[in-house]
C-alpha cells in the first residue's frame, strides 16, 4: 500500500491537483477522516496556485486510506515531457492522479471506501492562459489522447472522471483575469476562478452574482458553465445560463473561440455550449452579468397541511410576479427533519438524517419499505421557505406580505422568520453531512430533476414509490419558476460495510464490498430515474448527466441525441474531449 | 420529376411556384418526411410561416410554407404553457391565450405581425423580458425537424442540465440547421398594465435613467421616449398581478431623485404606434443612448444590457436613413426585414470552421 509502483516523490516543486482542503473533502465525504480543516488548510488561500507540499502532507497522513495509489504510465510519463515542453505544468505524480480519478459523485466516494480507483488518467495538466489550453488540446489531438477538463472536482455525476484515461486538465490555475467591470454590470473571471472568492470579490464592491450554489466554497466558475449550474438564489436570479454574457473556450481542435456580447446572428453559441460537461470545448474565461447586492432580506416559513397546498401557494406566488430569491418546498419528511413541525422528530429517524449510531442505521436501511411507509403514517406537514431582497426592509416586506397572502388562500401558516433563518443557515451545510453515512455503510444519492407546476406532485410520487423498496426518500422542490421547478430528491440506502470494518479487510473483499454497494446504489437510481424518465420529467436540474445519468439520456433527448452527436463531430472533430460523456 | 413525387408521396401539398416547388404540409409529421426527402434530392429550401414576409421557392428548391401548420393543440394557463404549431400567427396565438386570461407579453410589431416559428427562429429567438430585467426565450420547447426528417424535443422544465441546450440549434437559426415545427411557448398571466411618465430634460436622460431601472432590476414590460419643444417624456407600464404595482412605486421613488413625474401623458401613450418609418433593433444600452438625438424609441426586453426597441426619425424620415442611423450608433437591425443586418455570426467569434462542420454533420442543406 501507499507510493509503490509511482514515481511520486521525486520532486517536491511540482505542481498538485488539489488542494488540501479539498483533498480533505474528498477523503472525509467517505467519513475516512474528520472533516474538518486542519492547521493551514482554510479556504482563503486556495484562489489559485495549487500547494503541493501541504496536499502531499494531506496524502501523507491519511495514505492508509487511499489504498494502492495509480501508477504512472509509459503513456503518462511521455505526455508530462510533451506537455513541459509547451511550458505547461504537469504531473503523474500518484497523489495528483488518485484525486483526478474522482469527483464528489456517490460512486466516487464509494470507491475511496474502497480504497479502489478505477479511472486514473494518465497524466495531469494545470494551464495557466486560454492560449495554453489551446496548445494541449492540439496536442492531444494529435495523439488522440483524451482531455478531461476538471474544475473544483464538486461534481456529483461523474462528469468529470476521467473513464478513459488521458489527460486530466485541471482549470484551477485559470484565474485571470478576474476585473470587474462595474459600469457595464459584469464581472470578467477565468474559469478556474474558485466560487467562494468571486462571490467575496463582490460582495466588497457590495454586489452579487446571484448564483450560490451549495459548492460555492469548492466549485469554479468553469464547473459552473460546464453543467449550467443553478443555485439557491435561482428562483430570483435564474441559473448560471442566465448570467452568461459571453466565453472564451477553446474546442476540440485546438481553436480558441470568443463568444460576441450583445447581439449576435444565428444560433446562439454561447448558449448552445453550456451545459456541455467538457465534451464540445473548454472553456477558459467567461464576462458575468452582475448586479447591486440587496441590503436588506425578508425571510419567512410557511407550513401547509399537505404538500399539494404548498406546491399551489408556491405556484401563485411565482405566476403573480414576485420574485422571491428563494422558494423551497420541502416533502413531510424533509419539513420534520427541518424541525418546524410541532412534532418531534423520532430518535431513530434523527440517527438516520445523522449517520449516528452505525448499527441503528444499518438496521433501519435492511427495510427501507417499511421505514418509508412508517415515515407515511406519520401526521405529515409541508414546510416553505420564501425570502425576498430589496433595498429597504419596506420593499422586502412589500413583496412578503403580498406572498404570505397568497399562502394563506393555500391554507399556509406563518411560522414567523425564524425557522426560515435557522432553514438558511444549514442549507450550505448539507452537502457536507455526507460523511458519516457513508462511513457508517450507507450510501446518500442526491438526484435533481424538473418539471412543469401540473406534472411536479405527480413526479414526486411516482420517485416515492420507485425507490421505497430500496432506500429511504426524502424531497424537496426547488428553482421554482412560473413554469415548474426542480426537485431533489435524496436516496438515502444500505452500502455495504461501515468505513471502519473496509479498511480492515483485505483487499478483494474491500472489493467485492463495494461491488455490492454499487449493485445496491444503481438499483435506486436506475428505478429512480426510469420513473423520473417515465413521467417525462428532466433527468438533471442542474448537476448535469455525467456518467451516471448517461443511459437515460437517449429518453431525455430521443432524436435529439443525432443532433448531439453531430455537434459533437463539429466542436471535437478528433472525438478527444471527455470521452465517454453524453455520447457513449 | 422524381423529386416532386417522392415529395407528394410524404403527403404535403406540392405546388410549382416559379423556378421551384411551394410545400405545404399538413402536419409536423409530413413536414418532417417531406425534409428527408428535400435532403436526400439535396434541394435548396426556404421556410415561410403565416404572416411572415414573402419568400419565393428558390431555383430548383423548394419553399416550405408552414401557413396550415397553424394548430393551438392547448393553452393551459395554469401550467402557463401554450403548445402550438409553427405557422400559427402571433397574433392568433396572443388571441387564444388572452381568451384563456394569458398573454404572451409586450412583443416587437414585426414578431406580432408574423407566425411562431419565425418569432423562434428569426433574429429574436423567441426572447422578451422577464421580470427581473432578464430576457428569456419565450420557448419552454421546441420540437425541431432535423435535416435528415426525424423530430428533436425536449423535455418541458424551467431549466435543465442534460448537456447542450439543443433547442439553440433552431433558435434564431433562420431555418438553418432546423425547421421548428412546434413548441411549448410560456405565456404571462394578463394583468392590467400599471403606467408611469416622468419628464426629462432630453432623451438621452430618459435613456440613462431606463438603464438605471434596469441595473435596479426594475425593467418595466415596456416603455416610450419622445421628444418634445421642452424636453423627453419617458412613459412606462410594468405587467404583473402582484408585482407591477410594487415595481412602479419602487421605479418611482428611483426616478423622484432626478427628474419629474410628468402626469398630462395619454393613458396610451407607451401603446400608440411609431411615426414614419421605424425600424426595429437590437441594441446596447450604450448604442440606444447613442441614438437618442435623433428620434424616438419603443422599448421592449428591457434586459441589464439592452432592449429590443423601435427606432423613429421625427419628420417621417425613411426607413433606410432610420437605419443607417441605428448601425451607427451600433445597434443591430432586425426589421424591417429588407433592412435586416446579418449581424456577427459564428465566424465572428473564431468558429467559422465549426459551424461549416456542424451543417455538414446535421446534413443540412449547403
Amino acid at each position: 500500500m501507499g507510493l509503490a509502483g509511482s514515481d511520486a516523490g521525486t520532486r517536491m516543486d511540482r505542481p498538485g491537483l488539489v488542494q488540501p482542503v479539498e483533498l480533505r473533502s474528498l477523503l472525509s465525504g467517505t467519513g475516512l477522516i474528520s472533516s474538518s480543516a486542519g492547521p493551514g488548510l482554510n479556504r482563503s488561500d486556495s484562489g489559485g496556485c495549487p500547494n503541493s507540499i501541504a496536499t502531499r502532507s494531506v496524502m501523507r497522513e491519511h495514505v492508509g486510506v487511499t489504498g494502492r495509489l495509480p501508477n504512472a504510465t509509459a503513456l503518462g510519463k511521455a505526455l508530462r515531457r510533451e506537455i513541459a515542453a509547451l511550458e505547461i505544468a504537469a504531473s503523474c505524480d500518484a497523489t495528483d492522479l488518485w484525486a483526478a480519478s474522482r469527483d464528489c459523485s456517490s460512486a466516487g466516494l464509494l470507491w475511496t471506501k474502497a480504497r479502489v480507483s478505477p479511472h486514473p488518467p494518465d497524466v495531469v495538466a494545470w494551464p495557466e492562459s486560454a492560449e495554453q489550453v489551446a496548445a494541449l488540446v492540439r496536442l492531444a489531438g494529435k495523439q488522440r489522447v483524451p482531455v478531461v477538463p476538471v474544475g473544483g472536482g464538486t461534481g456529483t455525476a461523474g462528469g468529470a472522471v476521467p473513464l478513459r484515461g488521458g489527460i486530466v486538465l485541471d482549470t484551477k490555475r485559470l484565474t485571470r483575469p478576474l476585473r470587474i467591470d462595474a459600469g457595464r454590470g459584469a464581472v470578467d473571471a477565468g474559469a478556474g476562478t474558485n466560487g467562494k472568492r468571486l462571490d467575496e470579490l463582490l460582495s466588497k464592491e457590495r454586489l452579487t452574482l446571484g448564483h450560490g450554489p451549495p459548492s460555492l466554497r469548492t466549485a469554479t466558475v468553469g464547473g459552473w458553465l460546464a453543467t449550467r449550474s443553478a443555485g439557491l438564489l435561482s428562483s430570483r436570479y435564474g441559473t448560471v445560463a442566465d448570467m452568461v454574457l459571453s466565453l472564451t473556450a477553446v474546442d476540440g481542435s485546438g481553436e480558441i473561440l470568443r463568444t460576441l456580447e450583445g447581439p449576435s446572428a444565428g444560433p446562439d453559441l454561447c448558449k448552445l455550449l453550456l451545459g456541455s460537461e467538457g465534451t464540445l470545448a473548454i472553456f477558459t474565461e467567461v464576462r458575468l452579468r452582475i448586479w447591486r447586492r440587496p441590503r436588506e432580506r425578508w425571510l419567512r416559513a410557511v407550513r401547509f397541511g399537505s404538500l399539494q397546498d404548498a406546491l399551489a401557494a408556491v405556484r401563485e406566488v411565482l405566476r403573480s410576479g414576485l420574485r422571491p430569491h428563494i422558494a423551497s418546498l420541502h416533502d413531510p419528511l424533509d419539513t420534520l427533519f427541518a424541525g418546524t413541525d410541532p412534532l418531534r422528530v423520532p430518535q431513530p429517524l434523527k440517527w438516520l438524517a445523522e449517520g449516528a449510531q452505525a448499527e441503528a442505521l444499518r438496521l433501519a436501511l435492511r427495510a427501507p419499505l417499511l421505514l418509508n411507509r412508517l415515515i407515511d403514517a406519520l401526521p405529515g406537514s409541508s414546510l416553505v421557505v420564501l425570502g425576498f431582497e430589496g433595498d429597504t426592509e419596506d420593499d422586502t416586506a412589500q413583496e412578503g406580505e403580498a406572498a404570505l397572502v397568497i399562502c394563506g388562500k393555500e391554507r399556509g401558516e406563518d411560522l414567523g422568520a425564524a425557522p426560515a433563518e435557522w432553514w438558511l443557515a444549514s442549507a450550505h451545510r448539507a452537502p457536507w453531512r455526507q460523511a458519516p453515512l457513508f462511513a457508517a455503510g450507507a450510501f446518500v444519492e442526491t438526484l435533481d430533476v424538473a418539471t412543469t407546476w401540473p406534472r411536479a406532485e405527480a413526479l414526486y410520487h411516482a420517485v416515492r414509490r420507485a425507490a421505497e423498496g430500496q432506500a429511504l426518500v426524502r424531497a424537496h422542490f426547488a428553482h421554482a419558476a412560473p413554469e415548474g421547478c426542480g426537485i431533489e430528491f435524496t436516496l438515502l440506502g444500505l452500502a455495504g460495510g461501515t468505513a471502519a470494518e473496509v479498511s480492515s479487510v483485505p483487499r478483494d473483499e474491500a472489493e467485492s464490498d463495494l461491488e455490492r454497494a454499487q449493485e445496491a446504489r444503481d438499483a435506486v437510481w436506475n428505478a429512480a430515474l426510469t420513473a423520473v424518465a417515465d413521467e417525462g420529467a428532466t433527468i438533471s436540474h442542474h448537476s448535469g448527466v455525467g456518467s451516471s445519468r448517461q443511459a437515460f439520456l437517449h429518453r431525455e433527448l430521443g432524436d435529439g441525441m443525432r443532433a448531439l452527436r453531430a455537434l459533437k463531430q463539429a466542436f471535437d472533430p478528433h472525438g478527444i474531449l471527455n470521452p465517454g460523456k453524453l455520447l457513449s | 420529376m422524381i423529386a416532386r413525387e417522392d415529395l407528394a408521396a410524404t403527403g404535403v401539398a406540392v405546388v410549382e411556384e416559379g423556378e421551384g416547388l411551394r410545400l405545404t404540409p399538413p402536419s409536423a409529421a409530413a413536414l418532417a418526411r417531406a425534409v428527408a426527402v428535400v435532403r436526400a434530392y439535396r434541394l435548396p429550401l426556404h421556410v415561410r410561416g403565416s404572416g411572415d414576409a414573402p419568400a419565393n421557392a428558390p431555383a430548383g428548391g423548394v419553399l416550405f410554407d408552414l401557413g396550415s401548420l397553424d394548430r393551438i393543440a392547448s393553452v393551459d394557463p395554469a401550467a402557463g404553457i401554450g403548445r402550438v404549431e409553427a405557422g400559427c400567427s402571433v397574433a392568433a396565438l396572443e388571441s387564444a391565450v388572452r381568451r384563456s386570461g394569458c398573454t404572451l407579453g409586450p412583443l416587437l410589431p414585426s414578431v406580432r405581425a408574423g407566425s411562431v416559428g419565425a418569432w423562434l427562429a428569426g433574429p429574436t429567438r423567441g426572447e422578451r423580458g422577464i421580470p427581473g430585467a432578464r430576457r428569456q426565450t419565450a420557448a419552454l420547447t421546441v420540437a425541431a425537424v432535423l435535416p435528415d426528417g426525424r423530430i428533436a424535443e425536449g423535455r418541458a422544465a424551467p431549466a435543465k442540465a442534460v448537456g447542450p441546450d439543443l433547442d439553440q440549434l433552431a433558435l434564431g437559426g433562420g431555418g438553418r440547421l432546423c425547421i421548428v415545427a412546434t413548441a411549448g411557448i410560456r405565456l404571462f398571466p394578463a394583468t392590467l398594465a400599471m403606467p408611469s411618465a416622468w419628464r426629462f430634460p432630453d432623451v438621452s436622460a430618459a435613456v440613462a435613467a431606463l438603464e438605471r431601472l434596469c441595473e435596479h432590476r426594475l425593467a418595466p414590460a415596456r416603455a416610450r421616449i419622445r421628444a418634445g419643444a421642452d424636453g423627453a417624456t419617458l412613459g412606462m407600464v410594468w405587467e404583473g398581478i402582484q408585482s407591477a404595482a410594487i415595481e412602479r412605486d419602487r421605479a418611482g421613488r428611483i426616478l423622484l431623485e432626478f427628474c419629474t413625474p410628468a402626469p398630462e401623458v395619454p393613458p396610451n401613450f407607451v401603446r400608440e404606434p411609431p411615426d414614419g418609418h421605424p425600424v426595429e433593433v437590437d441594441a446596447r444600452w450604450a448604442s440606444l443612448r447613442a441614438w437618442s438625438p435623433h428620434g424616438d424609441l419603443i422599448f421592449f426586453g428591457l434586459h441589464g444590457g439592452g432592449a429590443f426597441a423601435v427606432l423613429s426619425l421625427p419628420e417621417a424620415g425613411a426607413a433606410e436613413q432610420c437605419a443607417a442611423l441605428a448601425r451607427a450608433a451600433g445597434a443591430r437591425v432586425i426589421a424591417p426585414r429588407r433592412l435586416r443586418d446579418s449581424g456577427p455570426g459564428w465566424e465572428a467569434a473564431g468558429a467559422g470552421s465549426v459551424w461549416e462542420r456542424l451543417v455538414v454533420a446535421l446534413g443540412a442543406p449547403p
